[in-house]
């Protein structure tokens, strides 16, 4: 690898290294989703939220299963920020009213069982996990 | 560099266009897809617009962002927009959103085209 910094704020080189530790844990493809979009929303949100331009941002995950709970830790070292704190969006809005802010996370939360938040060694770190059977 | 995980096809049928994307429709490809959808809104001459969204793996809030922006467009135009063929994780994101409530939806192609004869 040339640049791991680099690698690290790749959507997709995240995404792979999620499915691997996924298929190794010997879990069903079709359960991966939730834990996909999880991983898309929060990186979204990281490398967005108080980001300036050239800044590389560190985003790492780790994944673990204990059956029948998976979890998926995400860290960043974006400025203190705590999604989870985002108002639900308006879902009864019309179509000229709807707005997308706070969207990604509402979808982290119903689909995941749990979902935490705390600011440890200087990043943010978001732990969400869910019971597969 | 990445290629874009969603390809993105349209047709046109006597009575109406149609937008197929197949992929995964993440933020990465939500850009070109609103690309797409936007300028089949613009060419359809009011002719209904559908997404087939049979071949649709995965979408995220920035690819649902497309949908809205491709209703609301479809909407000022007074082109009917509808969606179809949502596959069950995709239906998920749709209903737990409220998308559900925004965009019309049909369960397959077929059932689209006689929506709108």
């Amino acid at each position: 690898m040339d640049d791991p910094r680099a690698a690290e704020t790749d959507l997709s080189t995240l995404m792979g290294e999620l499915t691997s530790a996924w298929d190794a844990a010997g879990l069903p493809v079709d359960a991966r989703f939730p834990f996909e979009l999880a991983l898309e929303e929060i990186f979204v949100n990281a490398i967005t939220h108080g980001a300036t331009a050239g800044e590389t941002r560190h985003f790492d995950l780790r994944f673990s299963y204990a059956r029948p709970r998976a979890t998926l830790v995400l860290r960043d070292d974006a400025p203190p920020f705590d999604p989870l704190s985002l108002p639900a969006p308006d879902l009864a809005a019309g179509l000229d009213e709807r707005g997308m802010g706070g969207l990604g996370i509402h979808l982290v939360r119903e689909l995941m069982d749990e979902v935490s938040y705390r600011r440890v060694d200087g990043r943010n770190e978001l732990t969400l996990s869910k019971h597969l059977d | 560099m990445t290629q874009s995980a969603l390809k993105t096809t349209t047709e046109v049928t006597p009575t109406a266009r149609l937008v197929v994307p197949v992929g995964r429709l993440d933020f990465e490809a939500s850009s070109s897809f609103q690309q797409a959808i936007e300028n089949t809104i613009k060419e359809a001459g009011g002719a209904p617009v559908i997404v087939d969204c049979a071949q649709l793996d995965y979408v995220s809030s920035a690819g649902l962002r497309v949908f809205l922006v491709g209703a609301r467009a479809a909407k000022l135009d007074n082109v009917p927009f509808c969606v179809c063929g949502l596959v069950d994780a995709v239906r998920r994101v749709f209903v737990v959103s409220g998308f559900d409530k925004l965009i019309a939806e049909h369960p397959d192609r077929a059932a689209a085209l006689a929506a709108i004869k």
